[in-house]
């Protein structure tokens, strides 16, 4: 479980390192699709996330 | 536990930032770029042997993908072919950016509106979602209307050995490359970003 919680932070670098590097080259509009597109789940996840680790407390 | 849907949902959309590719040199470490798209499906279809060989525990899998090969091998395998079809000269850069992008967020969300709202909502919301990616990129309507069509109808037959996520990029992608070179299409645009940074 320990994995999956580094690999769901993973994704959110890869999300955020990705919107900053099409940015960086002026590509607003695909940065903002990226960066937009995995608002929603990328919330849910962090929620879900938070959910789980108060339950452990 | 953490929501499996969610993280299935999330795992998708990422995926979009498979777009990086465009950005990377034409030479990473001495080796041509587009070695790494074979290296990056070896590397795919390894863990998946080992998920349906030998055991290998992947979370927020799907209970008929335990003995079928799994959604996250036919999208990666998508997005390989369509790279690999961009390096070869057969494919436009836009096109491929905006079929990437289209596949990884219209999927995840027909299937949460199925579920929420009913079939109707599901083919409707995907049809928006794919058109407005479609335009925002492409900028061309006549493609944009075309693709989005197709894109979700691609979305909808449930084949175990052809699945959605392999059919939302290959399908879109044949048939606007298809239909660009017909003598009364408009220009399909090339390059967005710089050829070889």
């Amino acid at each position: 479980m320990k994995i999956t919680e580094i690999y769901i932070y993973l994704m959110y670098i890869v999300v955020i390192c990705c919107t900053i590097a099409f940015i960086l080259k002026e590509h607003y509009i695909i940065a903002s699709l990226l960066f937009l597109g995995n608002t929603v789940p990328g919330y849910a996840m962090a929620k879900s996330l938070m959910e789980k680790n108060e339950n452990q407390l | 536990m953490i929501n499996e849907q969610i993280y299935r949902r999330f795992n998708h959309t990422v995926a979009a930032c498979f777009v990086i590719y465009f950005l990377f040199p034409e030479y990473i470490l001495g080796i041509k770029r587009e070695y790494y798209i074979l290296l990056f499906w070896s590397l795919i279809i390894t863990v998946e042997y080992l998920r349906l060989n030998k055991n290998l525990k992947i979370i927020g899998m799907r209970d008929y993908e335990s003995n079928r090969v799994a959604g996250f091998v036919w999208f990666a395998t998508g997005t390989c072919m369509i790279l690999g079809l961009y390096e070869l000269g057969y494919l436009s850069q836009r096109l491929a950016i905006a079929t990437i992008i289209m596949a990884a967020y219209t999927d995840p969300l027909i299937g949460e509106a199925n579920q929420r709202l009913g079939n109707k909502w599901g083919i409707g919301l995907g049809l928006l979602c794919s058109f407005l990616i479609y335009q925002l990129i492409l900028g061309v309507l006549f493609y944009s209307f075309i693709g989005s069509i197709v894109a979700v109808a691609s979305e909808r037959p449930k084949i175990k050995w052809f699945d959605d996520d392999l059919a939302m990029q290959i399908i879109p992608v044949i048939i606007l490359t298809l239909l660009s070179l017909m003598d009364f299409s408009p220009d399909l645009p090339q390059n967005i970003l710089g050829d070889k940074l």
